[in-house]
């Protein structure tokens, strides 16, 4: 019986992790987008506005290039589920979702590498200047940050013995493990990758369009309608599935558990706040620091994967002294 | 032995071997190599290394494959078939003092030199590049797929199996290194090489690398004496060699199709092929899913295994050991990201966007045969991109053949509840879009970022608008490039190890010229102060 209560708990958890995911993250970018222009002194659109932007693209007829290929419709739709299913691994409120033991963090940068590549192709399905720049940038930064990435897994491994974003998450609520000096270089670390992958500013703008240093609006210029519509809300689910990787691995605390259903308003409460911190830090990061030249951003992912490293070398000689 | 006959036998480890070699031989076959006999003896040699069950035969097969190679290498290019030739016969001349010498540390060091040359292991990989891309593309898919393979075969059995009592972890060590260095160099160079052959030749050493690194790691740990990361690293370097023994092919024969279709193979002369070729360009796509490792592909298991494996490792031996294991995540990382981005170079200034020359516009689909080989192929590697808990399971009896204590963990990467949110999600999406948006798609005059049309006698535009190959690799060759590379962007084997080797040889030519044309007087002279020499050693030697 309890075993059945409890496969029941688990689902709908993990449905109510999947429908806020969803749902929340275009109001997400909104706070963002909101918070950076109340940073500048400016009103900025309405919290709502991305729903709307959703709502237009899906009344709009998508136009195809002719010089495009049949593939040009495919793209989107692979980045699309690429970051939905990077998405739903990613725990919001609670650890123990169904989704939990596929949650490897290998997997993450594996569909996140997916979704970057069918990104890199839309911008050269018809051959114009600005998809193949943005494209070639993107494969760029990419290599660096899947390099910072993986190299984060060896700390995150160590620490809590565990690859898979549900375990680092339990491990690190359930078992204290006091502020070390690793984990800050691993954060530092992880919030590079996170502002290059997310494109935010200082790799990329997202507000530039028809910026020769624009990376990812670049790629999808091309793209009207509902295959846009598709690009833009992968790219919300993006923000939000990275505030959430880094809300899970580095302040897990208060996290729910599935099992548990009275701790689920906590869970959530503490997720929102979190959700809303990571926003304003974000905007106001956003509005103090100007965009990089391109080839000043791989020095930028190189230090981060440095920080990757040390981080994983203080770990070693902390094992050392302390045998 | 000599004398003695040839012995044959398969057991799990060649069976493994051959049933790789299978399907890329009628693959190769299919695609337009069956009239060859030099092909067919090529193969037998193969067939003859894998089955060979004493040390007599496996060297005579390995020589076999190694002649009947540098003679199709020949008939496509002979320029680089002198250097093939040079690096098969420094291959044998290191095997077969290794493959009769005790278990010891020299012999496992010829084993790797040798068996390593052959298989495009650093540093003697820079002859891959220019030799595979030489012969029609059947005999480069068997050698980028199929001889490799056997050379790294022999290399396993040699390491797990022959020279087992005296392993030692060091081994496993050179080999990771070597490994790393040519997983990072092949990638860099896939990303930056314009010809279409050349690249899928440096991602093979890429992969080789990919898979000498797993194997490097197993042999540590089993030295070290650890079951469970012994049987991860055997598993990612076999899986691996499960994957690219069906991708690499593929891709081979695909652009044999696009040289045939267009007589080039230069990305920068390509350009727009879906279009003119959409069964070929599709299963194109297919390969390079696989060669970029990306999720749902055939690639993308062993390189997770492969990760696992190398964060285990840092977690095991001395301080040093474990930076040393961290730098090599980081470079396996920094490759993985490489070689997406070398696929994606490949399928989207290949195969989309705008024709850049007329030849190219014209291509037509590919040949019946070559398609077959190559859908043959591309059918074999949906059940290893999707099912590789089914695979690791199958390869189980070679795992414990080679390590018998080894302990296998179930995977933890599972592409079908993967592929079913994926579906769900579709699903989903799918029914909202067809419920709440409007229909239908209006083709249009692309954008183009504000340019004009084009004039009429441009009918796909001013090519020189396009991104070009070598434009898109630009970044990272200024980037990555200037510190990997020697300067002019050339290769750093070649120009720290294949130059000075030259060099050498001329300087030693010219002295040998040198005694040739020694004067009578000269010859007198020499002749003289040998017996000078003797004398007085045999003198000294006396009174002492």
């Amino acid at each position: 019986m309890s075993v059945a209560l409890d496969f029941i708990l688990t689902l709908v958890a993990t449905l109510l992790h999947a429908a806020l995911v969803f749902g929340l993250a275009p109001l997400l970018m909104g706070v963002v987008t909101k918070l950076r222009a109340r940073t500048l002194g400016r009103r900025g659109p309405p919290l709502l506005q991305p729903y709307h932007q959703l709502a237009k693209l899906l009344h709009k007829t998508p136009l195809i290039p002719e010089t495009a290929t049949e593939y040009f419709t495919l793209w989107p739709v692979i980045c699309f589920l690429a970051i939905a299913v990077a998405a739903l691994l990613v725990p919001s409120f609670c650890t123990g979702l169904l989704t939990a033991r596929l949650s490897d963090l290998v997997t993450l940068a594996g569909l996140l590498a997916l979704a970057r590549g069918v990104t890199m192709l839309a911008g050269l399905e018809t051959g114009f200047g600005f998809g193949g720049a943005g494209a070639q940038r993107e494969a760029l930064y990419g290599v660096f940050a899947e390099g910072a990435f993986l190299v984060l897994l060896i700390t995150f491994a160590l620490l809590a013995g565990s690859t898979t974003v549900d375990g680092v998450a339990t491990a690190f609520a359930t078992r204290p493990i006091g502020i070390s000096v690793s984990l800050a270089f691993a954060l530092a670390a992880l919030l590079t990758v996170a502002l290059t992958e997310t494109g935010r500013i200082p790799t990329d703008n997202p507000a530039g369009h028809l910026e020769l240093g624009m990376v990812h609006e670049g790629m999808i210029l091309e793209y009207s309608g509902r295959f846009l519509l598709l690009f833009e809300y992968a790219a919300m689910l993006r923000l939000l599935l990275w505030m959430s990787l880094i809300g899970t691995l580095f302040l897990p605390f208060g996290m729910a558990t599935a099992g548990d259903i009275l701790s689920w308003p906590l869970g959530l409460v503490l997720w929102v706040l979190k959700l809303g911190g990571m926003a304003a830090v974000l905007a106001v990061f956003e509005v103090a620091s100007a965009k990089m030249r391109v080839f000043r951003v791989p020095e930028f992912l190189g230090a981060a994967m440095l920080l990757g490293m040390l981080a994983s070398v203080f770990l070693f000689v902390a094992a050392r002294i302390g045998s | 032995m000599p004398g003695q006959g040839m012995h044959l036998h398969l057991d799990a480890l060649s069976l493994l071997f051959a049933g790789l070699l299978l399907p890329q031989v009628v693959a190769a076959a299919l695609a337009g190599m069956r009239g060859s006999v030099t092909f067919w003896i090529f193969v037998l040699g193969m067939a003859l290394a894998l089955a060979a069950a004493d040390p007599f035969t496996l060297i005579f097969g390995f020589e076999l494959m190694s002649a009947a190679s540098w003679l199709l290498v020949l008939r496509g290019d002979a320029k680089p078939a002198t250097l093939y030739n040079g690096v098969a016969l420094f291959a044998g001349a290191c095997l077969i003092p290794a493959l009769f010498l005790p278990p010891s540390g020299v012999a496992f060091v010829l084993v790797l030199l040798g068996a390593g040359a052959k298989a495009g292991l650093a540093p003697i990989y820079s002859w891959l590049p220019r030799a595979h891309p030489a012969p029609p593309a059947g005999v480069s898919a068997l050698m980028s797929g199929g001889m490799v393979k056997v050379a790294l075969y022999v290399l396993i059995r040699q390491a797990f199996i022959v020279l087992a009592p005296a392993a030692q972890p060091w081994w496993g060590d050179a080999l990771a290194l070597m490994g790393a260095a040519s997983v990072v160099i092949g990638a860099l160079r896939a990303m930056l090489e314009v010809e279409m052959k050349t690249l899928l030749a440096c991602s093979t050493v890429e992969h080789v690398g990919l898979i000498a690194v797993g194997l490097g790691l197993a042999l540590r740990a089993k030295a070290m004496g650890d079951p469970t990361l012994t049987a991860l690293g055997l598993q990612a370097a076999l899986l691996c060699a499960v994957a690219h023994a069906l991708y690499k092919p593929l891709l081979f024969i695909g652009v044999g199709e696009v040289k045939h279709a267009t007589g080039t193979t230069s990305l920068n002369m390509l350009g727009g092929l879906l279009r003119g070729m959409p069964r070929m360009g599709g299963l194109m796509l297919l390969g390079a899913a696989g060669m970029a490792a990306l999720p749902f592909g055939p690639g993308f298991a062993p390189e997770f295994v492969l990760f696992h494996a190398v964060i285990m490792t840092a977690g095991t031996g001395g301080i040093l050991d474990r930076i040393a294991f961290t730098a090599l995540l980081a470079a396996l990382g920094l490759s993985a990201a490489l070689a997406l981005g070398g696929a994606v170079r490949l399928i989207g200034i290949g195969f989309l966007g705008r024709p850049r020359t007329l030849r190219a516009a014209a291509a037509e689909d590919g040949r019946t045969g070559p398609l077959l080989g190559m859908a043959l192929l591309g059918a074999l590697a949906v059940p290893v991109a999707l099912l590789p808990g089914v695979l690791s399971g199958l390869l189980l009896p070679v795992i414990i053949q080679l390590a018998p204590n080894a302990a296998l963990q179930p995977l933890a990467y599972a592409p079908l509840p993967l592929l079913g949110l994926a579906a769900i999600v579709a699903l989903a999406a799918g029914a909202l879009l067809r419920r709440f948006g409007v229909r239908g798609t209006r083709e249009v005059v692309p954008w183009m970022g504000g340019f004009g049309a084009p004039p009429p006698w441009l009918p796909f535009g001013d090519p020189a608008t396009q991104p070009s190959a070598t434009g898109f690799a630009q970044p990272i060759a200024r980037a990555i490039g200037g510190g990997l590379l020697a300067a002019g962007g050339a290769d750093p084997a070649e120009t720290w190890l294949l130059a000075p080797l030259y060099l050498l040889h001329a300087r030693l030519t010219r002295q040998a010229e040198r005694v040739r044309r020694a004067t009578l007087r000269e010859r007198l002279a020499f002749i003289f102060m040998a017996l000078v020499v003797f004398l007085l050693v045999l003198g000294l030697g006396e009174g002492g």
